[in-house]
This record gives C-alpha cells, sequence and structure tokens, in this order.
C-alpha cells in the first residue's frame, strides 16, 4: 500500500487524518515539525507527503523547498494542508514547490481524490 | 586731399581758382604793357630814324663819302644803342654806339635791306628823289628810363597781384564759413551721433538751398530716430520695470514655494505618520481577522473530522440514530464555517481590503462551472436545474472568483427555499446606447416573499425573518456579500418574489468592468430633482471634496438644480467657510488628506452656530454607521448618482409640512417601506436616520407622530425617548415604536408607557401602522384647523 508522510503539528488533526487515512488501508508515517519532514522524507522516502504550512522549527514552505530540493526526494508529490484559505497562501504554497493544495478542514473525500490523483500521476516505486 | 577737411579743401580750391586766374591778369596785362611799350619804343625808333634821315640826307647830298659825319649831333637819343650810316657801296660812314655798350656794327647786307623785322633793329635806306645815298642802321636798348619803367610795372603788377590774392584768402577764410559751416556742423553732428549714440543733438546753423534741404532732413531723421529711440528707451524701461517685477514676484513666489514645501513636508510627516499608523492599525485589523479565523477553524477542523470518523464509525456499526445526530453535529459545524468565512468577507468589505481581481473570461464557461458545483445541492430537494444562457453571450470582464460566488450564493438561496420545483439560471446580454449589461438570473419556483420580507433581505446578519434561519439554515450574510461584491462590479443585485410563487433575483453588471469608479455618477438620462425654493431664493450648499473633479461635477449639478455652491477642496477649508457662510447644507466628503471628514463631521456637530445645518455625508460601504454616529444627516454610499443625489438634497431643505410623520429610522431599505405606506394613507411625512437627526428635524418644527426604530448608531430609540421627554414641548409627541430587535421585560415596561405601541419589523400591516398614526394625525389637523 502507498506510504504516505503526514506533517503536522496539531495532535488532534495528526491523529484524525491518520486514523482516516489507515483507515482506508495507506500506511502512514507521522512528523511534528518541519525539521523531521524533511529527515523522514529522507530516510522513509514515503510515497506521498500531506504537508501542513504552518509548523514549528521549520515552516510547511520551507520544508516542501528543501524537500524538493533533495534529489532522492525531489519527486515526491507534495498537498499542501492549510487553515489559510488565503489565494496568497495557496500561490506560496504552489511557489513552494507543491503539487496540489487543500484546505482545513478537511474534506475527506476531495482530499482523497486529490490522493489518489497525485498517486496516479506520481506512480509509487513498486 | 581725401584728409583735409571740407573747409580746407574749399580754401585751397578758392585759393588756387583765384592764383590762376590773377596770374593769367597779371601775365597778359604785363605783356600788353611790354608790348606797348615796345610799340613806343620803335616808334621813338622810326622818329629818331626819320629825323636822322633828313639830317642826313643834305650831308650826303653835299658828299657822298663824308666821313666827318658827327652822328650823335644828328638826332641820336638815349634808347639808341648803336647807329651806323652806309654808303651806297658799303662803306661805313659813320657810327655810333652809346657809351659802356659793346655793339657790332653789321656790315651792310643788300638782302636787310627789305627786312625790318627784327625787333629794335632798322635798315633805312637814305635816299633823295631817285638817288640812292646810303643806308641808314639803327639799333634800339631799352634806356634806364625803361628799365626804370619796365622794372616799376613789374612791382605794381606782382603788389596788385599779391594784394588780390589775400584779399581773396581773406574772403574765401571770411565766407566759405556760410558754406563749409552747415555742412561742417551736419559733419560734427552726424560724427557725434554716430559716435555717442545721443540722438538728443541737432544741426543748429541754417542754411539755403540744397543744403539746407540736407540739414533739415537730417534733423528730421534725427527726430525720427530720437523719438523711435525714446519709445525704445521706454519700452527698455517698461520692460526692465516689468523685470524687476517679474525677478520680485518670483523670488515672492520662490519664497512661497518654500513656505508651502516646509509646509507640505510638515504636513507629508504628519501624514505619513497618520498613513503609518492607519496602515499598522489596518495591518493589525488584518492579522486580527486571519489569526481570528485560523484559531476558529483548528478547532472546527477537529470538530468536523472527528464527527465524521464516528459517524462513519457509527454506519460501520450500524447505529443509525447515533450516525444521524453525528450528522446535525456536521451540519452545525460547517455552518459555523460558513459563517467564520463570511465574516471574513464581510469584514474585507466593511475595512475596505476586499479587493477585485478583474479578468476577461468567456461567460458560458463559467456557468457551466456554476452548473456543475450546484447541481447536488439544487437536486437534493428535487428541484431540476434549469440553464437559459446564449451559447454567443460572450466574453466578461469582471472578478470570475466573486461572480462564481455570487451565482453559487443565489442558486444556493434558491434551492433552500424551493420544493420539487424548478431553479433557472437565466443569462442576458443587453446592448443598449453606450452600455453593454450582463443579466444573470436566478429564478426559482420555491416560497417567495412578501414586500416586507424583502426589505431586509440584503442586510448583514439578517434574513428574510427570524425563523428562517432555524428552518432552513444559512448564514444570512450570503446576500449581502453578493450584493457588496455586484455594487464593486459597479453592478447591482435586485429581487422580484411572490409568495407561494417564487423569487427573481438579477445581477446587473458591466459586461466590462472598469477598475476605478467614479464617485458621482451624473448620466443625461437621470433626472435632477430641483431646489424646493423659488429660484430668486437659491439655497447655499457647501461642497466640501478634495477631489477638485468631484467638486466641479457636483457644482455643475447642483447650480443645474437650483442651488449656490461654494466648494472647498480641504477639510480646514470646509470649516472655514462654512463658519464664515453658514450654509443651508454640506455636501461633505469623508476620504480627505489632512482633517478628513469625519473631523470635520465632529467640529461642525461641536459649534453651535453650524450643529442644526443638515450634512450629507459621501462615504464608503464600511463607514455608514461612523457617519451616522457623528451627526450626518443623511448617508450616501458612492457612487452616488446626480439623481438620488439632489432628491436627498431637496428633502433635506424642504420646508417641513404641518401634522407630520416623523421617521427614525437607520436602515434604507426599512425606511423605504415604512414611507412608502405613510405615502399611500396620503400623510405628509419626514424621514431622519438616526435620533441626532431626528431632533434636528424635530427642532424645526414638532411632528404630529413619531415611528421610531430602536436599534439605531449615533442615537437609539430609546436614547431619543430620553431626550424627548426632558423637553416638555418634546414630551407628548406620540410615538410608535417599529423594531426587529429582541426586547426584553424591563424595555418592554419603559417603552409602554412612554409609546402607543411596539411594532416587530416584517410582521405588521399598513393597517396595522395606519392604526396607530391616524388618531394623532387627525388631532393635529383639528388643533390646526
Amino acid at each position: 500500500m502507498p506510504k504516505i508522510l503526514l506533517v503536522e503539528d496539531n495532535e488532534m488533526n495528526r491523529d484524525m487524518l491518520s486514523r482516516r487515512l489507515e483507515k482506508r488501508g495507506y500506511t502512514l508515517v507521522i512528523a511534528v515539525d518541519g525539521g523531521q519532514g524533511v529527515a523522514l522524507a529522507k530516510s522513509e522516502l514515503p510515497d506521498l507527503i500531506l504537508m501542513d504550512m504552518s509548523l514549528p522549527v521549520l515552516d510547511g514552505w520551507e520544508a516542501t523547498q528543501q524537500v524538493k530540493a533533495d534529489p532522492a526526494t525531489g519527486g515526491i508529490p507534495i498537498i499542501a494542508l492549510t487553515a489559510h484559505a488565503m489565494e496568497s497562501d495557496r500561490q506560496k504554497a504552489l511557489e513552494a514547490g507543491c503539487n496540489d493544495f487543500d484546505t482545513k478542514p478537511v474534506e475527506l473525500a476531495r482530499l482523497l481524490t486529490k490522493i489518489e490523483e497525485l498517486l496516479k500521476k506520481f506512480p509509487p516505486k513498486a | 586731399m581725401k584728409s583735409l577737411s571740407f573747409r580746407w579743401q574749399l580754401i585751397l580750391f578758392i585759393l588756387l581758382t583765384c592764383g590762376v586766374t590773377l596770374s593769367l591778369a597779371f601775365v597778359g596785362f604785363y605783356l600788353y604793357d611790354v608790348r606797348q611799350f615796345n610799340n613806343e619804343v620803335q616808334s621813338r625808333l622810326e622818329k629818331t630814324q626819320l629825323l636822322m634821315i633828313e639830317n642826313l640826307v643834305p650831308l650826303l647830298e653835299q658828299n657822298p663819302h663824308a666821313k666827318d659825319l658827327q652822328l650823335n649831333l644828328l638826332g641820336v637819343d638815349g634808347q639808341l644803342a648803336a647807329a651806323a650810316v652806309y654808303s651806297t657801296d658799303g662803306k661805313i660812314l659813320a657810327r655810333y654806339v652809346r657809351a659802356g655798350l659793346t655793339e657790332v656794327i653789321p656790315p651792310l647786307q643788300v638782302t636787310r635791306l627789305l627786312d625790318v623785322s627784327q625787333r629794335g633793329v632798322l635798315w633805312t635806306p637814305i635816299s633823295s628823289g631817285r638817288r640812292q645815298l646810303g643806308t641808314l642802321y639803327l639799333k634800339a636798348e631799352l634806356s634806364d628810363a625803361d628799365r626804370d619803367r619796365l622794372s616799376n610795372l613789374l612791382r605794381g603788377s606782382a603788389i596788385v597781384f599779391l594784394a588780390s590774392v589775400l584779399l581773396a584768402v581773406a574772403m574765401a577764410w571770411r565766407f566759405q564759413g556760410r558754406i563749409t559751416e552747415p555742412i561742417t556742423e551736419l559733419a560734427r553732428v552726424s560724427g557725434s551721433v554716430q559716435r555717442d549714440r545721443d540722438y538728443n543733438m541737432r544741426v543748429q546753423t541754417s542754411a539755403s538751398g540744397e543744403i539746407g534741404e540736407l540739414i533739415d532732413s537730417f534733423n528730421a531723421m534725427l527726430d525720427t530716430i530720437q523719438s523711435n529711440t525714446s519709445e525704445l528707451e521706454r519700452a527698455r524701461v517698461a520692460a526692465e520695470d516689468a523685470h524687476e517685477k517679474i525677478t520680485q514676484a518670483h523670488d515672492q513666489l520662490e519664497e512661497a514655494n518654500r513656505t508651502l514645501e516646509a509646509r507640505v513636508d510638515d504636513r507629508t510627516r504628519l501624514l505619513a505618520k497618520a498613513v503609518k499608523d492607519a496602515e499598522e492599525a489596518s495591518k493589525a485589523k488584518s492579522s486580527f481577522l486571519a489569526k481570528m479565523s485560523h484559531e476558529l477553524r483548528t478547532p472546527l477542523n477537529a470538530i468536523i473530522g472527528y464527527s465524521e470518523i464516528m459517524k462513519e464509525d457509527a454506519e460501520d456499526d450500524g447505529d443509525t440514530r447515533r450516525a444521524e445526530d453525528l450528522d446535525k453535529v456536521l451540519n452545525a459545524a460547517r455552518h459555523l464555517l460558513g459563517l467564520i468565512n463570511d465574516v471574513l468577507d464581510i469584514s474585507k468589505i466593511e475595512a475596505g481590503k476586499m479587493e477585485l481581481f478583474l479578468e476577461t473570461f468567456d461567460l458560458t464557461k463559467l456557468i457551466n462551472e456554476v452548473i456543475a458545483t450546484a447541481s447536488p445541492l439544487v437536486s437534493k430537494k428535487g428541484n431540476a436545474l434549469a440553464v437559459d444562457c446564449p451559447a454567443d453571450i460572450g466574453a466578461m470582464h469582471a472578478d470570475a472568483t466573486k461572480l462564481r460566488q455570487m451565482l453559487l450564493n443565489l442558486l444556493s438561496n434558491a434551492s433552500k427555499f424551493t420544493e420539487k420545483g424548478t431553479v433557472t439560471l437565466k443569462a442576458v446580454r443587453i446592448i443598449e446606447e453606450e452600455a453593454d449589461y450582463m443579466e444573470l438570473s436566478v429564478i426559482d419556483t420555491g416560497i417567495g416573499m412578501t414586500p416586507e420580507q424583502l426589505t431586509r433581505l440584503f442586510q448583514a446578519f439578517s434574513q428574510a425573518d427570524a425563523s428562517t434561519t432555524s428552518k432552513y439554515g444559512g448564514t444570512g450574510l450570503g446576500l449581502a456579500i453578493s450584493k457588496q461584491f455586484a455594487q464593486m462590479m459597479q453592478g447591482d443585485i435586485t429581487v422580484t418574489s411572490k409568495p407561494g410563487v417564487g423569487s427573481v433575483f438579477t445581477i446587473r453588471m458591466p459586461a466590462k468592468v472598469l477598475t476605478k469608479q467614479p464617485k458621482v455618477v451624473n448620466n443625461a438620462t437621470n433626472k435632477l430633482t430641483r431646489s424646493p425654493f423659488p429660484s430668486q431664493n437659491r439655497p447655499k450648499i457647501l461642497v466640501i471634496d478634495d477631489d477638485k473633479e468631484i467638486r466641479t461635477v457636483v457644482a455643475e449639478l447642483l447650480s443645474m438644480s437650483g442651488y449656490d455652491v461654494v466648494e472647498a477642496a480641504s477639510g480646514q477649508q470646509g470649516l472655514d467657510h462654512a463658519a464664515r457662510m453658514v450654509p443651508d447644507l454640506i455636501l461633505l466628503d469623508v476620504m480627505m488628506p489632512g482633517i478628513d471628514g469625519w473631523t470635520v463631521l465632529s467640529k461642525l456637530q461641536d459649534n453651535p452656530k453650524l450643529a442644526d445645518v443638515p450634512v450629507i455625508v459621501l462615504s464608503a460601504v464600511g463607514d455608514v454607521e461612523m457617519a451616522m454616529s457623528l451627526g450626518a444627516a443623511s448617508v450616501l454610499l458612492k457612487p452616488v448618482d446626480a439623481s438620488r443625489l439632489t432628491a436627498e438634497i431637496a428633502t433635506q431643505l424642504s420646508p417641513l409640512p404641518k401634522c407630520y410623520t416623523l421617521l427614525v429610522e437607520d436602515d434604507a431599505d426599512s425606511r423605504t417601506l415604512i414611507t412608502r405606506m405613510l405615502e399611500r394613507e396620503g400623510w405628509q411625512f419626514r424621514a431622519a436616520i438616526n435620533g441626532i437627526a431626528a431632533i434636528r428635524v424635530i427642532k424645526k418644527s414638532v411632528p404630529a407622530m413619531i415611528v421610531l426604530d430602536l436599534k439605531m448608531p449615533g442615537m437609539n430609540g430609546l436614547e431619543l425617548l430620553d431626550v424627548l421627554g426632558k423637553n416638555p414641548a418634546w414630551a407628548k409627541i406620540p410615538v410608535v415604536i417599529v423594531t426587529s430587535m429582541d426586547i426584553t421585560q424591563e424595555m418592554r415596561d419603559v417603552l409602554t408607557a412612554r409609546t402607543l405601541g411596539i411594532l416587530r419589523k416584517g410582521q405588521f400591516t399598513r393597517e396595522q401602522l395606519a392604526d396607530h398614526i391616524r388618531p394623532a394625525v387627525q388631532a393635529c389637523a383639528l388643533a390646526e384647523a
């Protein structure tokens, strides 16, 4: 099953989202800040990253840039998650290198569609 | 010669002429004298010859060879230089040479006997009858006396010559002046004119003839030059004066500029600080809003997420009741989320932060997208969704995101209030003269609305009636936001509705939305309301606006409508003008640099002389309450159209009718609704936007009746009642309350004691209202009669 790295500092959101994704059969790796997110992306090489944008240590935009800059992890698709429903945030996320964007609170059906679309576009290496 | 002056040239000419003439005369006279003298000598010689021959003939007759002839005794005179007598054979018989002379006596030459041409020499044959006796030779020479005479002659002539020359010179010297003097004077004057450029000089001598004419012409020329020159000089002096004045003015201007610059710098610094403060405040507000929305969304995120998990679990467990409950929680949470989003939009609009992102897009494509999004929503209650849009409707230039939001809002509303009916989205392009509009209508066959319900429709936080929210959901902000969006894009949303039949919401927007919209719109089609006073009594209106263009448009508009307009370009100027002239009405723009409209408004209210002058505020969307609070008589939203502006001014200035009803209500739609009811009853009325404006009206004339709203910015209904109660003349004015507020028991007690009754907005009929008012109006009419 595809492996998803969830980078999220809020415990409840992390718990919720990971439980719901696991229920649908995804393998979840959890990071609680941007720094850990970048490290885990490198060691775990997930098939997709769900990246919260307002993170401690290293924010989501910075973490995304680092992940995308590393040749080992640069090919991993990233979906930005943010509570700021602002056009500028969306723009900022896409500029940082995110492949897609979704707002919180997460509408699971919509997020699942986006995840599936990206996994189709960037198929996991067996 | 050329270097010599004319005077000397002339003198030389005279001298030369005289010299030549006199010399010729002298030589002529001298030669004539010498010739006369010679002739005299010749004739004397001939006399001597005749005498000598007379003497000689007898002697020679006696002796043809007589050798003892004494010639000096035979008539020789002093002039004779030599004499000889020859015999016929050529022998010299006698000879004579004057003492002291060495004369050679030439031998007799026969040929010579006939030749007497040699001057002073005579050869004369001596004969007696036919007989040749000999020949006489005489040679004359000038005597001493002759010499003296000749030299005297020469001397005399020389003296005459010299005297003549001297006389000529003297006369030339004396009289040449008459000719040369004017010319030299002319030369001197012209030279000095040339040298000194002094055109005041004149040639003073008079002369006749051509020189006189020349001098006259020269003087005339100098006159002309002098007058030209003096004119030139005057012009030059004038130019210098002007130059000096210009320089002075320039200096003053520079000084003024420096002062102005300094003041502008001061102002700029103050303004910059104010702007910075405002920007900081605005930033703080924006970041507060962003943070608040984040802070609210985060727990909502959890609520929605866990509810969904629990709902899924419940569904998995087959616990439908719990699943349904959780569905309610979810709906409430989603409603809250929508509310937060809407509040964020409204806050942005009110803060003027809502921006337009204008782009050109294909309207058909946008409509298809909207339909795709809205169709699940519409079909939820068994409604059909129809689209009526011509394929060639074309492109539109507007904010597509906002238009999408507006259409979704209208479709969502329509589907909420319609069951098993049809919701139609209809698009029409209307091309009129100089106008190109898009009309997008959402037509439903739902429950519809009463006119009373319609009045509250577009207000934030209000729905057609209080029970709607619980029954149909929705935040009540959507329509208000959509209407603001439409107005931001120079359009509007209108509604027509019939209870039980359905509603039609129409978005009308220009096909090409302009970036900048003018504050005042003056369409040729706009009907202007004229001044309520006769033309000789034009009310004075003070227009305070920093925008010159607006001032000009408004001034033209108002003066066309029968008012005298005074313009003020700044807040301070406005206050100054107001204090000086005390206008009948003030038109005030809010956004001004320096002293802004708010400051002007509060200062006007603080001035007892000006507090009663009605002020119409031209304001942006978010500023209406502020304007009301500060005491504006009326607030017009920008862009203001000419017909509304002039209508409002005429209303404010019209004299109050007798027995009128005063409506005190801040909401424009409610005002329109109630005034229409009063109009239909045929009663005179006047509307005021809050307590402050109401007092200004009551001061002028006490109304027969007051219809009073409770919740109003500035001075609310309760506060107004308080003020009325303190004035004995006003305490007895009958009052009816019209409100949508929830009234506490305590309030109800107060109001019941003071008023005729309380009517709930949207729930009373025209008849109910009329019943409350009629007795008061009739009583007043009776009292007046």
